[in-house]
């Protein structure tokens, strides 16, 4: 591609998201994605240039996402449900931008805030803070945002008094608890969520509970779940994915039925 | 007003988001890279004295090289130190994706972040072993000079070239893993095609025009130059030996540098698959 029909197309683009209505928080359209899987030992350079001179290609195409495409309202808690392997995390790192899609379009309104996985970046070895701090940074918060929301998120994960202990020292259940403290407690726009409401013994489940219900209407969240009850509690919405398309899309206990009758 | 935040940023280098990112991984480096041993970080200054004390028994008082020039023990160490700067930048720029590969996968950031703070170690570690070989200096008699002032220019040259081949090479390194290996052998026997241990003159007493393409190799460029300005005016500098040619090595440098910001650029969007 010429210099200037790429700069062409980023002001295309550009435009395109200037155009996105207000009360819609994402908007997916037609969206594919593939993956190159190494067919053999594929990987290194010997058989590399084994498979170039060979004319061979050494992977196989495998098509994860085939044409996806929803919306997303202000405010909006959205469930997403599937078999493993139907595309859900994939469809969940492509809005997220770890994935480039092959085509398609995604826009954002707002800043968004992914949870592939809780404490991404954590290290045991680092203390309680320095972890908060480090994923913070990791999520894109400055130091001062950090500062503002530090307080709220121990006291969340009612860890006041371990903070300055290393994590390695740290159960696994308070590990936990701290990443998804952070988690609910960072102020982004829209929250992406991946399998991760199962946390902690039965008081904290309880708090989390509260919480999800009392965001309902001021956070755009994004779930994605195998628990039909989360779905029927807290979700405005769902869509069933199966073989990188939506099978099922709208109320709940619509999304639930069709779940279900995937097994039978 | 509609607010996006597109978190594909890599066009917005130092943007706010990134300087905090990169500073608490570096933060993060640096606070882990000695934990656990008894003196701690002093180990970034003791380890190249110690390399320093066995070249200098060894080249400087058993196999005498460094009769002809003045201050050789010091200017033994800046060669080691400037050496180890490169090497340890390189080999830490080059794995850093592959070691991050856990994080890319999980949250988007800009990836160069990663390969400036796995680089960020060494440059600390130079800047403080350029303190300890400046009191050497000090010690040995010379004379602090307005020269001294260009030694910051040729550890830019020296740390450009790094960041470069780690951007470059890592990308690399991500789909094929041998490129690792491969650069740890290239640096050893680069290590003896350099003028660290051995004066720059005992290859031109047998070989003029070896010398000359010695001195075309940007590293023995960047390092000849420091110790010229710093220490002796005998160090033989590229510019000096090949005059107008002497703008070969800046130019490896700077084509370099952007041959790998090109490609680690185009690269660095599937690392999340790849790596």
């Amino acid at each position: 591609m010429k210099w200037s029909d790429r700069y062409l197309k980023k002001m295309k683009s550009a435009a395109e998201k200037e155009a996105l209505d207000n009360s819609i928080s994402i908007e997916v359209k037609n969206l594919h994605k593939s993956f190159k899987l190494p067919t053999e030992r594929s990987w290194g350079l010997k058989q590399a240039i084994f498979n170039r001179l060979k004319g061979v290609k050494g992977y196989r195409k495998q098509e994860v996402l085939r044409g996806i495409s929803f919306d997303v309202k202000k405010g909006e808690f959205l469930g997403i449900v599937g078999r493993n392997g139907s595309g859900k995390s994939t469809l969940l790192k492509t809005l997220s931008e770890i994935y480039v899609p092959d085509s398609g379009s995604i826009k954002i309104n707002g800043t968004l805030v992914p949870f592939i996985e809780l404490g991404v970046g954590f290290n045991p070895e680092l203390t309680g803070r320095e972890n908060v701090y480090l994923n913070g940074a990791l999520l894109g918060f400055s130091n001062s945002e950090m500062d503002e929301m530090y307080e709220e998120i121990v006291k969340f994960a009612e860890l006041e008094q371990f903070m300055d202990q290393k994590l390695k020292n740290y159960s696994s259940g308070m590990q936990v608890r701290l990443a998804f403290s952070i988690a609910i407690r960072a102020h982004g726009d829209i929250l992406i969520l991946d399998e991760v409401l199962a946390v902690g013994d039965a008081a904290f489940q309880e708090k989390c509970n509260d919480y999800f219900k009392s965001l309902h209407g001021n956070q755009t969240v994004i779930l994605v779940t195998h628990s039909m009850e989360n779905v029927m509690r807290f979700c405005d919405r769902a869509i069933l994915i199966e073989d990188g398309k939506i099978a099922c899309e709208g109320k709940p206990e619509k999304v639930t039925k069709a779940y279900n009758a995937l097994w039978q | 007003m509609i607010k996006y935040k597109n978190m594909s940023i890599d066009s917005n280098l130092f943007s706010k988001r990134n300087r905090v990112l990169l500073g608490e991984l570096v933060k993060t480096d640096f606070k882990l890279r000695y934990q656990g041993s008894v003196l701690g970080y002093l180990w970034a200054l003791i380890k190249p004295l110690l390399m320093f004390a066995i070249l200098y028994v060894v080249f400087s008082q058993i196999l005498r090289f460094g009769d002809k020039i003045d201050h050789y023990p010091v200017y033994l160490l800046v060669g080691t130190v400037l050496w180890s700067f490169f090497t340890e930048c390189t080999q830490q720029g080059i794995h850093a994706i592959e070691q991050r590969g856990e994080l890319l996968r999980k949250i988007n950031f800009p990836k160069y972040i990663v390969v400036l703070s796995a680089t960020s170690t060494a440059v600390i570690n130079v800047l403080i072993n350029l303190c300890v070989v400046v009191i050497f200096a000090l010690i040995s008699g010379i004379s602090p000079s307005w020269s001294w002032l260009l030694v910051p220019l040729s550890l830019l040259e020296l740390y450009a070239l790094a960041l470069g081949v780690s951007l470059l090479l890592g990308a690399i390194n991500v789909k094929f893993r041998d490129i690792g290996n491969i650069w740890d052998v290239l640096m050893q026997a680069m290590f003896y095609a350099i003028p660290i241990i051995y004066p720059l003159s005992m290859v031109a007493e047998r070989s003029a025009l070896a010398a000359k393409i010695i001195l075309l190799n940007p590293i023995a460029q960047a390092i000849q130059d420091i110790r010229h300005n710093l220490i002796t005016t005998q160090a033989e500098t590229t510019w000096g030996e090949l005059h107008f040619w002497a703008i070969i090595p800046i130019v490896i440098v700077v084509a370099v540098f952007i041959v790998s910001i090109f490609y680690f650029r185009r690269k660095s969007k599937y690392f999340a698959e790849e790596a």
